[in-house]
């Protein structure tokens, strides 16, 4: 008995039971769907919040009454400090440009008001490589003793409120993915079962017939494969059809100016279409086994 | 060699030197849980080539005579040996070698309702891993041998019942096995195709095959001179 043959064997097998094969076929892409796609919104989730932390850099603002001749000494200061990617000096006339453009639809508010007024600035871009929210604080508050320094601003609370969020939200992702994955792997394995104990019949003449336990796994285990491959790269074509449907969505919203939405890596496909497999064709050899048991 | 058309050939002459019981039964009991007693202590002994009928009430034991002798159920206790094989101690890995020298024909047909007429017959030589040409050549000889030429295409449900019976036999005997069992063969046909059954089975068995005929249709064995063995409450009966 040869592999042609057994192939030979499981497509006139999944002809002859084309429906069942269908319904078999379709819960498993389902269930693996369901997963897929919340792989999928986990791992952009991840990836928008690393993005954000890792784009967020510290603004140091100066006393008003500071030298200029300070100004380079700062600066060079500021570079020599460990995880410092760039340093970029805002001037009071720069910072009060920047203003005028912020408030361009309502150029009026600022008339008469003195160009001089904002404090000058230092924009910290620290490296991503090392970039770590308690070193961010921790650097904020060593600054903030020096004596040029006002203050040093950046986006705490938002940064705060971002990771709580991003910690919860891990929780519920990963106790959700937990849940979906058993879901998935009892409807997945009910249905397995319950298209071989459909077929108990044929496997209880195959055995009649003198068919080795081989003979008679064979077909059904390439079916199994059949199904794990084509279910799941069937789930892995519609997340990526929502994937490019919302794509253009999302660079088309104002809110979400800056998220990009991104497929699942490699990597992950390969994952979730190896997982689907095994896992059918497993469930498959354990649940034809009980009928072989002599 | 002798044949039965193109299509069914034995050895005859060697079967016939070749004397000996090719089945025996030395004590055999079989019990199921908790305490059914099915078969109880049954010795016997059949010789290559014989054609012996099997009888009794319903619930008597013929059936679970018959799946022993198929490896369908192990006995309880006893000895039990099949052409080379010692049943008793045989492991599981041997079974389906076992089956392959056994035909077994149901009552109930048991063919497989989503393949072919043809398929269903290729089943017991694709078992034994014969090519695609020769399986081809073996199976539409002895479908045209059961006046089944022109049905290979057809599924069980298209057939009758006496078709479906004849599907049956040609696929317990298509691989030539040494022995063929049949269990009420006839039990869901009428007298016609009843006939038609029995004269197929004499056939095989003039052709060498060794046959066990369960039956309670006592028409058939009443004017026969083949031995008769009655089983009554799981005991056997001279």
């Amino acid at each position: 008995m040869n592999l042609n043959h057994f192939i030979q064997r499981a497509v006139a097998d999944f002809r002859q039971n084309l429906p069942m094969q269908l319904m078999t076929t379709v819960v498993v892409c389902l269930s693996i769907l369901i997963f897929t796609f919340f792989s999928f919104i986990y791992y952009n989730l991840q990836r928008t919040v690393e993005r954000f932390g890792s784009e967020l850099g510290l603004v140091v603002f100066l006393k008003t009454d500071i030298q200029e001749s300070k100004i380079p000494i700062l600066h060079q200061k500021l570079l020599n400090l460990p995880g410092i990617e760039n340093v970029k000096y805002v001037s009071s006339e720069e910072a009060f440009e920047r203003l005028g453009t912020y408030f361009e639809d309502a150029k009026g508010l600022l008339e008469g008001v003195d160009q001089h007024f904002l404090p000058a600035s230092f924009e910290l871009r620290i490296n991503r490589a090392i970039f770590n929210l308690e070193r961010i604080h921790a650097l904020a508050v060593e600054l903030e003793k020096w004596n040029e320094v006002a203050q040093v601003q950046y986006g705490k609370s938002w940064v705060d409120r971002l990771s709580a969020f991003v910690a919860v939200g891990e929780k519920v992702i990963w106790v959700s993915a937990v849940l979906l994955l058993a879901t998935a792997a009892f409807v997945v394995s009910n249905t397995i079962k319950l298209a071989i104990y459909a077929r108990q019949e044929e496997v209880s003449i195959m055995r009649l017939v003198g068919a080795t336990n081989g003979f008679i796994q064979g077909p059904f285990l390439l079916e199994a494969l059949f199904q794990g491959l084509v279910g799941s790269l069937l789930s892995i074509g519609l997340v990526f059809l929502c994937y490019s449907y919302f794509k253009g969505i999302v660079a088309q919203t104002e809110l979400m100016r800056g998220v990009e939405l991104i497929f699942l890596p490699p990597s992950y496909v390969i994952s979730i279409v190896a997982s689907s497999v095994v896992f059918c064709v497993c469930w498959t050899f354990l649940a034809i086994r009980r009928f072989l048991l002599v | 060699m002798t044949c039965l058309g193109n299509a069914f050939c034995y050895d005859i002459d060697m079967l016939r030197t070749m004397k000996g019981p090719i089945i025996s039964l030395r004590g055999i009991t079989k019990q199921y849980p908790p305490d059914i007693i099915a078969l109880s202590d049954i010795d016997l002994s059949i010789e290559k080539g014989e054609f012996v009928f099997l009888t009794g009430p319903s619930g008597s034991g013929k059936s679970t005579l018959l799946k022993l002798l198929s490896c369908m159920e192990r006995p309880t206790s006893g000895e039990l040996s099949l052409d080379d094989f010692d049943l008793t101690n045989l492991s599981a890995s041997q079974v389906p070698y076992v089956r392959r020298k056994v035909g077994v024909i149901f009552q109930d047909f048991k063919l497989i309702t989503t393949k072919t007429v043809f398929e269903n017959v290729a089943l017991s030589l694709e078992v034994i891993g014969l090519s695609s040409e020769q399986i081809s050549k073996r199976v539409r000889d002895i479908l045209e041998l059961m006046g089944l030429a022109s049905k290979t295409d057809r599924y069980p449900p298209q057939l009758s019942g006496g078709e479906q019976q004849r599907v049956a036999i040609a696929r317990a005997v298509v691989n030539r096995p040494s022995i063929i069992l049949a269990d009420e063969p006839t039990g869901n046909l009428d007298r016609g195709m009843t006939n038609e059954v029995m004269a197929l089975v004499e056939e095989l068995n003039a052709e060498g095959a060794t046959v066990i005929f369960a039956t309670h249709d006592e028409s058939l064995f009443a004017h026969t001179y083949r031995r008769v063995l009655t089983i009554h409450e799981g005991r056997l009966r001279a």
